[in-house]
């Protein structure tokens, strides 16, 4: 998808599409068919050709003009990542937004995601569109969810502290029992002799 | 309604019975005679209705009863009325004389602390 750019600057190519034209002359030919031939081809058209990378990294202000146009910026919107030699070469480093910020009302060109055609693209644009990673801002800031959320939890376990400490109860005496407050049924020793209770009417 | 809480927790925490603890007073203080609870549920009786601990109390006859009636009368669910009110009628008075019971050591208890405020000040 990152190499949109380059392929218009370029001739458009279509790597499926050269794999399968070289294919089919390659049968119509009749030479070199068979089984390994036609592996080494596809092989050859699962990689990137040369202009669908990015090109070295732009040092002098003139590889910077000249980059920038072919990513389709303007000159002081270009920055390219740093040269670790991670092989982003003159790869524009674009701001980390999702593509969920966007205006869903401006009439995109793709209003799926949100693009307009011949922008130039994230290099983790996959990541950024709208189903997965969302950038936009929170509707209230994290200190005031952390807040809320605290302040309710430490509220609620205060409140279950003064519940424990202060039992809400119907002002009845205890349930009564028969057979000494079921001294048996309750797992009671039946070698010995249970405290007798007696219950009375009232 | 809460009035036992605010006088448990706030105005007369002293004299205000707290049903989770035993009750200090001779139940037959007071009293000429007082009548002994009957249970007429056997405790056999109870194991073989396979009664749940809570419910061997003793309202289980009428409890023993109406499920017995409830199972004859399956499915018709309509059928035990009489039965069902039996075993209410006798929880509700099980429950009122606990509230007269709490009624009884809350009283007493007032009564105890006036007559040591009289004995103090006498």
């Amino acid at each position: 998808m990152r190499t949109c750019q380059s392929a218009r600057q370029q001739k458009p190519v279509n790597m499926a599409g050269v794999g399968f034209r070289r294919w089919a002359q390659a049968l119509s030919k009749g030479k070199g068919s068979g089984i390994p031939a036609l592996l080494s081809r596809s092989r050859a058209a699962a990689t990137f050709s040369k202009g669908s990378l990015p090109g070295p990294y732009p040092e002098t202000p003139e590889e910077k003009a000249a980059a920038a146009k072919k990513y389709n910026m303007i000159v002081e919107d270009y920055k390219p990542y740093p040269d670790n030699g991670e092989g982003y070469g003159d790869y524009p480093k674009l701001p980390e937004r999702s593509q969920h910020e966007r205006d869903p009302w401006y009439q995109w060109d793709h209003p799926d995601l949100r693009r307009n055609w011949g922008e130039p693209m994230h290099w983790h644009f996959d990541m950024l569109i709208r189903n997965r990673v969302d950038t936009s801002p929170s509707p209230v800031p994290w200190s005031t969810m952390c807040k809320q959320l605290f302040g309710f939890i430490g509220f609620m376990l205060f409140m279950f502290y003064i519940g424990e400490k202060f039992p809400a109860y119907q002002p009845v005496a205890p349930k009564q029992y028969p057979y000494n407050n079921l001294y048996l049924e309750r797992g009671g020793d039946p070698e010995k002799q249970p405290e007798e209770v007696k219950h009375y009417e009232i | 309604m809460g009035a036992h809480l605010v006088r448990r927790y706030i105005t007369e925490t002293d004299t205000e019975p707290d049903p989770a603890k035993k009750f200090e007073f001779d139940p037959q203080f007071g009293f000429a005679e007082r009548k002994e609870r009957e249970i007429i549920a056997t405790q056999e009786q109870m194991n073989l209705a396979q009664l749940p601990v809570e419910q061997r109390d003793y309202c289980a006859q009428y409890l023993m009863k109406l499920m017995k009636c409830k199972r004859d009368n399956w499915p018709n669910f309509l059928a035990c009325k009489h039965e069902r009110h039996d075993w209410d009628y006798c929880e509700h008075q099980d429950y009122v004389m606990r509230m007269k019971e709490y009624e009884r050591e809350r009283r007493l208890q007032l009564r105890k602390k006036r007559i040591a405020a009289q004995a103090e000040a006498a």
